[in-house]
């Protein structure tokens, strides 16, 4: 039998690393083979969860920009009697602007253009012209009207909704969670971020890897952001004229090398070297797969859309979210940009909702069908809300929205949220809260309650202090949103 | 895993048994401090906000006072009757702080303590240096005889030295980041005299590569980036500072020289070019250009960072943890950590950089070279000459002028409102088809838009503002050395704090104001030209407000000299009095967009709401003092003049003799031509020389305030420059600012700056510093596993002179650092992290030195220093997709590749290379299997591979055991064993036939990277020798120095 007939019946990796023809020392094999490795996050945080978890993994839908909550899930029909009419003094109270509004000299009202309807049970008031498929699934979702921060950029509003605090480089959410629970997956990473592509891409805000670094915690609780063109994971791929068959001779090779020098040094880095190559082998089968959809049936097609098939769109991205969420990894990060409508709210908006509406229900739909709903938690929402103003010019039929952290809407679903709850309430301008704030320090200690972590118990030594994502001003887990 | 519990477990038995153990004299810093700090200090500590019950346990006698201790009382001491408390409101710590309760070895330990007297002592790093010891005694025996005797101590035993291929390699990685050549192992290895290793270390520290590999680590601390960061990221030019480092450390710069010119370069007496181009380590911050931003948010950001980059750099101390409220584990004030930020901020900065054009934020350096600084001086001069010439014309005309005046008689009360030089008047008296009237120039008018409407004017009507239109005019691109002139009637309805008249610029922050502007701020007018707001332009202020609700005649005047004395604000027809604002302006104000005079409004600034603006007229030249007159009065200028010489003022007779020499005398008029021409010439190449931004002190301090809760915001209590009092005292005669701040610093009382320092060069050396929190040298942080080894070398390194070179050669000559690096299984198993020092130094390569092996190995690498970023083949895979340098800048050496904060390098960022986005004194080193991907995959890595495949079939002419042993020699240093070249052997031998049967795979393999393919290998020859070479270069002692 030649060597080339041998590489077919090696092909699977199950024969290559059960096979027993591998060349690696049986010792490293069997921790290869076993549950756990280090190499991903794999092990454990400090304590691993504090209490057995609701929700096992999230898949986490940012909307770039800041959404304006007003347009979409706050109903404010006593506004179209504010039209063109300048915000009271006693609403904006003070309030810090940015310096794109600051100058101008009216702050005259922009009712929403969009038609409004209760959906579900829950009668929850929202955009059902541009979210009807969303409004579907009114009843399954958390609806929270009454988010609030601190930051009126989008930079350090990005980042202290994901990591806490609004100078970027803390860890982010997912980092926390990869750090707090592993991987579920030892092939893939814990934590996976996918940007996805608008259809319309007037004004993205710049999305980079700063957003999801680990900061202090490990940096293999970073986020490993799958590419939507070109290798998925960075060099992935083989190079040209190297099949997996020849590399896999390669690598059992160089492995063969390490093992004696591991005998001859005893230096237990060159065992975990071992297992970075073998692992790195099995993520070159499994990515692959992972990435390729066209296995999926038409039902899905169907169901998510044909813009499903096209790789990079949001309902593209979403679907892939799925199937990492399968295929155990713990935490999924979507980004969809230009959300930022400072003008042509009329123009844009429709895009947007169009992009994410049919995939947002196809994705809560596919899980609860795959009964995987209830322990994945699906969350969406912008860094901050809009002004009821409106930025530059005022028509009834079009107007602009600068940034506004006082209040806005974000919504979860499945993995212990409580479906078709409306939490949080505005004054009539949309503008200040009136009813059960949530902070995003409160947020924050939701899905970490979620995930079967104590906030102020769930830290990280650093810089001589336990860190934590709530940072050292109070949170509080809101019971009311929690089944 | 297994290992590490085992160690734990070993770990916490040694920490039961020791402070228990009967008459042992309980150490404050080393068993009690840590308890204090860990449980008891975050309520009871320094921070007096947070102070609860107004206790505190961080300082003997208040603890004494509360009646917490009573000394050699331990039952009788709150404290220890607080910690053995079951009742759930007096236990400590409470419950509610979640912090667990002590372990009863945690109270024996507090208990024996008080027992023996409950002596506090100053935290260690707090403690001054002793000065070395009176011995002969080397510092390099002295250390090795510290780390002897710990060893001792732990029943260990310091391991043989390593072998010479070992040692070689580990040398030349340790000091150069580069692996040694062939020849290099084979010079060494068989040089047996004694002296054959230190001859060694001589030459790695005399390369040039020695100080690429030094610059590594402090870019890393310097957050040394190529692009602003945040969410723009705009690139940015800050590499002549990164080359300034190589040089620095290339010339064996003493450390204290080096933190010197780089905290406080501007302000050594006759600083040069070059430690003025030092001090760019304190910009090298992110910076924000995000529209909407509020610019004092990010300015104190800045500051900040610079405060953290310093505490981090050289005190080794977590300062910032103090920004919002007192510290609380160290004894670091609020108050304290804004007496720091009051010396980082006192520069003329902004805290947003220009969106629309690419001036480097101020203040900035103008970097020549010799020639280009001789140009600028000559032209300068030439200039100033003619400047000259100018005065001593000026007093040869004043005679014509009389004579002149003597002869307008009946001429001069003529009407003639025309001025000369005027190039656009618009009266605002009425819109046709929504265009205004110019009467200058008929054909260019201008647009009334939006809310800006016509309304009842001074003279007919005026144009009143919304404050969000613009009224755009066709003219008024003026450079800096045209002289120019605008006059217009305006009248506010309010006090405006802030609002613009009219101006020439593309927009306020997000252009840094480049252009010219009118704006009443603070209820004043004030005249500007501006490059970069706030420290590159030339600005007056009027002393008084503008009245409200009046009709005020304004004209401008700018004379084309870029000097604050060159404007001219007059009100009413008279000179206004003024102060001068900024009178720095060295650069173009044109360009950047908006490049027509705009009124009422600019982009993202406060317009003139509901402002008035009438009869505005522009000028191509300065209007002397007799036209503005001339203009608020609505005469001639011609009326003015008077012809009895011998009944007016000095004043007036001045006045008219400018206006005759501006407007009638040719001799005045070529003369400011000529003038024109000079300066034009001169700015021209001045507006051409790079700037890069640095620290230039203001003359008078910025105010400082304490900012509660660290908000901008929030300014509480005023104070100023200072230095923690719990460190060393401020020398006496030093100023108060950063070059007091850095005299401080290399003080030898200093008793942290040494430490720091030394420790951070043994962690490049050994892989964790003697202090493994390299960043935090509080009482939060790790302890000295060798404080003598510290101490020691401390004092040595400020006695050599802070010779760095020395230091290193201290350390690398020292037994400690030549032993073997791999002990047996015990020793490796129970100090995996290498704290005792049983073994030599061993970890993973960094970034830089794999891709840099890689290249080295394959004879690819470009050993040239510095100049510009370059873009290896990685950056075409970034985040921010940048095609791969021209040339041979994917070769050149990893420190050059371009440094974009939101789309670093993905491979380097792969092996841990930190984002830069912060000061980093620690990388991490883990293993992913990313890094096998790109190792194997990477176009950098595959090419080198292949260009190395080449080398060695060609060396060994296709023989594959000499192949093998060529390969090993340029990747791991030494020589194959035979089952080493038999493993090889097989999988080239495989891989060859493979390829023969695959020749359209093997072209396809070769054909990656740029480095062109050597035909006189057959294919499957040379793509076979290619997977050799990639087992080689993956090979794991190709990436870890052992």
């Amino acid at each position: 039998m030649s060597l080339f007939e041998n590489f077919s019946e090696l092909q699977t990796r199950r024969q290559f690393f059960a096979g027993g023809r591998s060349i690696v020392g049986s010792a490293a094999l069997a921790s290869l083979l076993g549950p756990a490795s280090s190499l991903f996050g794999s092990e454990a945080g400090p304590s691993g969860p504090h209490f057995a978890p609701q929700a096992k993994r999230v898949i986490y839908l940012h909307m770039v920009g800041g959404p304006a909550q007003m347009d979409l899930f706050d109903y404010k029909p006593g506004m179209q009697d504010w039209y063109d009419k300048d915000l009271p003094e006693s609403i904006r109270n003070g309030q810090r602007l940015t310096t794109m509004t600051s100058g101008q000299a009216r702050f005259p009202v922009a009712p929403s253009k969009f038609k409004f309807s209760q959906a579900g049970e829950c009668g929850m008031w929202m955009n059902t012209e541009l979210l009807p498929n969303l409004a579907q699934k009114a009843d399954k979702i958390c609806w929270m009207r009454s988010l609030n921060t601190e930051a009126i950029n989008h930079e350090p509003a990005i980042a202290a909704l994901q990591t806490g605090n609004q100078v970027t480089g803390r860890p982010c959410l997912g980092s926390w969670a990869s750090y707090g629970l592993g991987a579920d997956n030892e092939n893939l990473p814990a934590f996976v971020v996918l940007v996805a592509v608008p259809s319309n891409r007037d004004q993205e805000q710049a999305i980079s890897g700063r957003l999801w670094s680990a900061g202090y915690l490990p940096g293999k609780h970073a986020g490993v952001s799958f590419r939507s063109k070109g290798d998925p994971i960075l060099y992935i791929n083989n190079p040209p004229g190297v099949p997996q068959a020849l590399r896999q001779r390669s690598i059992e090779g160089l492995n063969q090398l390490n093992n004696i020098n591991f005998q001859q040094f005893g230096d237990p880095e060159t065992q975990t070297r071992i297992q970075q190559y073998e692992m790195a082998f099995r993520m070159q089968a499994s990515v692959p797969e992972l990435t390729d959809i066209t296995q999926e049936s038409k039902h899905t097609f169907e169901l998510y859309g044909e813009e499903a098939a096209k790789p990079g769109t949001f309902a593209n991205t979403v679907l892939m979210t799925r199937r990492l969420a399968e295929r155990g990894v713990r935490f999924i990060q979507v980004y969809h940009n230009n959300w930022d409508h400072h003008s042509n709210v009329a123009g844009r908006m429709p895009s947007q909702c169009k992009d994410i509406d049919r995939p947002c229900y196809a994705l809560l739909e596919d899980l609860e069908q795959r009964g995987m709903l209830d322990d994945t938690l699906v969350i969406w929402g912008g860094e901050f809300g809009r002004t009821i103003y409106t930025q530059g010019k005022l028509s009834r039929e079009n107007y602009g929205r600068d940034h506004h952290p006082r209040c806005f809407t974000m919504w979860m679903a499945g993995g212990g949220a409580k479906g078709g709850t409306i939490y949080g309430e505005t004054d009539d301008f949309s503008y200040n809260i009136v009813k059960d704030p949530v902070h995003i320090r409160d947020f924050h200690a939701t899905i970490l309650h979620l995930l079967g972590f104590d906030h102020e118990r769930f830290t990280y030594k650093y810089q001589g202090l336990e860190q934590k994502l709530t940072g050292v001003l109070p949170a509080h887990v809101i019971n009311e949103l929690i089944v | 895993m297994k290992t590490c519990v085992l160690n734990v477990v070993l770990m916490l038995t040694a920490m039961l048994v020791h402070p228990v153990k009967g008459a042992d004299r309980v150490s404050f810093n080393h068993d009690v401090r840590p308890i204090l700090s860990d449980k008891c200090f975050f309520c009871h500590g320094p921070d007096s906000e947070r102070r609860e019950a107004d206790l505190r346990l961080d300082d003997r006698a208040a603890a004494i006072e509360a009646g917490a201790i009573n000394v050699n009382k331990p039952d009788a001491s709150e404290l220890i009757r607080r910690v053995l408390s079951t009742d759930e409101d007096e236990q400590m710590p409470p419950p509610s702080a979640k912090l667990g309760h002590l372990s009863p070895q945690e109270i024996e330990t507090l208990k024996a303590w008080i027992e023996q007297g409950a002596v506090y002592e100053n935290h260690w790093a707090f403690v001054p240096l002793k000065p070395l010891p009176e011995t002969d005694q080397s510092v390099t025996s002295l250390i090795d005889e510290a780390v002897e005797r710990g060893l001792e101590k732990r029943g260990l035993t310091r391991q043989p030295e390593a072998d010479r291929h070992t040692l070689i390699r580990r040398l030349s990685f340790d000091l150069t980041g580069l692996p040694p050549t062939p020849e290099d192992i084979e010079t060494f290895v068989s040089d047996k005299s004694p002296e054959a290793y230190e001859h060694l270390v001589d030459r790695l520290l005399t390369s040039t590569a020695y100080g690429e590999k030094m610059a590594v680590d402090w870019l890393d601390i310097a957050r040394y980036a190529d692009s602003y960061g945040f969410q723009v990221d705009r690139e940015r030019e800050m590499w002549p500072w990164r080359d300034w480092v190589i040089r620095a450390f290339n010339e064996n710069k003493p450390f204290d020289q080096f933190l010197t010119e780089q905290l406080a370069g501007d302000l050594l007496p006759d600083a040069t070019q070059d430690q003025i181009l030092a001090t760019a380590f304190n910009r090298l911050h992110q910076q924000e250009s995000e529209g909407g931003s509020v610019e004092e948010e990010y300015r104190v950001e800045y500051v900040c960072d610079r405060v953290q980059t310093f505490a981090t750099a050289f005190l080794g101390l977590t300062f910032e943890c103090s920004r919002c409220h007192d510290h609380k584990y160290d004894p670091i004030t609020q108050k304290e950590y804004y007496q720091l930020f009051a010396m980082f901020q006192n520069i003329d900065e902004a805290g947003l950089y220009s969106f629309f054009t690419n001036s480097p934020p101020t203040p900035a350096l103008e970097l020549t070279d010799a020639a280009t600084r001789e140009r600028l001086d000559a032209l300068q001069q030439k200039v100033e000459a003619i400047e000259k010439s100018g005065k001593e014309l000026k007093a040869a005309r004043a005679a014509v002028f009389d004579e002149w005046v003597k002869t307008q008689s009946e001429s001069l009360s003529e009407e003639k409102t025309t001025l000369p030089g005027e190039l656009a008047r618009f009266p605002l008296d009425e819109v046709t088809g929504g265009k205004l009237a110019n009467t200058v120039q008929a054909d260019q008018l201008a647009t009334l838009a939006g809310g800006n409407q016509i309304v009842p004017g001074r003279t007919g009507n005026a144009v009143q503002f919304s404050g969000d239109d613009a009224l755009n005019l066709p003219l008024g691109n003026f450079g800096r050395h045209e002289p120019f002139s605008v006059s217009l009637w305006l009248q506010t309805p309010d006090v405006k704090d802030r609002a613009v008249v009219f101006h020439r610029s593309r927009a306020w922050t997000d252009a840094a104001s480049r252009g010219y502007e009118l704006l009443i701020e603070e209820g004043r007018l004030k005249w500007s030209l501006i490059h970069f707001w706030p420290g590159n332009a030339i600005s007056i202020r009027a002393v008084d407000p503008v009245p409200v609700g009046e009709w005020l005649q304004v004209t401008v005047t700018y004379d084309g000299s870029s000097r604050a004395d060159g404007l001219t604000l007059y009100v009413n027809g008279q000179p206004a009095r003024v102060d001068v604002i900024k009178d720095n302006l060295t650069k173009e104000i044109t360009g950047g967009g908006g490049d027509n005079i705009t009124l009422g409004e600019r982009f993202r600034d406060r317009g003139f709401k509901e402002g008035l603006i009438d009869d505005f007229r522009v000028f191509g030249r300065e209007l002397t003092a007799l036209e503005a007159t001339a203009i608020h009065d609505e005469v001639s200028a011609e009326s003015l003049l008077s012809v009895d010489e011998n009944s007016e003022a000095t004043e007036d007779r001045n006045q008219q003799f400018e206006w005759y020499l501006s407007t009638i005398d040719e001799e005045w008029a070529k003369h400011l031509k000529t003038l024109q021409e000079s300066r034009a010439e001169w700015y021209q190449a001045a507006d051409g020389v790079k700037g890069i931004m640095v620290m230039r002190e203001l003359p008078e301090p910025k105010p400082a305030y304490v900012l509660f809760r660290g908000e901008y915001t929030q300014r509480r209590e005023e104070v100023f420059a200072g230095t923690p009092a719990a460190l060393s005292p401020f020398p006496e005669d030093a100023p108060r600012n950063r070059l007091g701040l850095a005299q401080w610093l290399i003080d030898p009382q200093h008793p942290l700056t040494a430490r720091v320092t030394v420790n951070r060069i043994w962690q490049s050396l050994f892989g964790r510093g003697i202090v493994q929190t390299a960043e935090d040298f509080g009482s939060q942080g790790a302890r000295p596993s060798y404080p003598e080894v510290l101490d020691t070398l401390s004092a040595g390194f400020i006695s050599s002179g802070w010779d760095v070179k020395q230091l290193l050669k201290t350390i690398v000559m020292s037994q400690t650092y030549r032993q073997r690096s791999i002990a047996d299984k015990k020793v490796m198993e129970d100090d995996p992290g290498n704290e005792w020092l049983a073994r030599g130094p061993r970890f993973r390569l960094s970034a830089e030195m794999i891709r840099d092996n890689a290249l080295a190995s394959a004879g690819l690498l470009v050993q040239r220093t510095g100049g510009p970023p370059v873009n290896p083949y990685e950056l075409s895979e970034s985040f921010k997709p940048a095609a791969a340098s021209g040339g041979d800048g994917v070769y050149r050496r990893s420190l050059y590749t371009r440094w974009r904060r939101t789309g670093p390098p993905p491979a380097m960022i792969a092996f841990d290379a930190p984002r830069r986005a912060v000061c980093t004194a620690k990388r991490e080193r883990t293993d992913s299997p990313l890094q096998a991907l790109v190792l194997l995959n990477g176009e950098q890595y595959v090419e080198a591979a292949r260009v190395l495949g080449e080398h060695v079939y060609l060396e060994a002419d296709g023989d594959v055991p000499g192949m093998i042993e060529a390969g090993f020699l340029r990747c791991l240093s030494r020589r194959p064993d035979a089952s080493e070249v038999e493993i090889l052997s097989a999988l080239y031998r495989e891989q060859l036939e493979y390829f023969r049967q695959h020749s359209e795979g093997a072209e396809q393999l070769l054909k990656i990277g740029r480095a062109p393919r050597d035909a006189a290998i057959p294919v499957a020859e040379a793509a076979a020798a290619t997977v050799l070479a990639q087992a080689l270069l993956n090979h794991d002692a190709s990436v870890v120095k052992r």
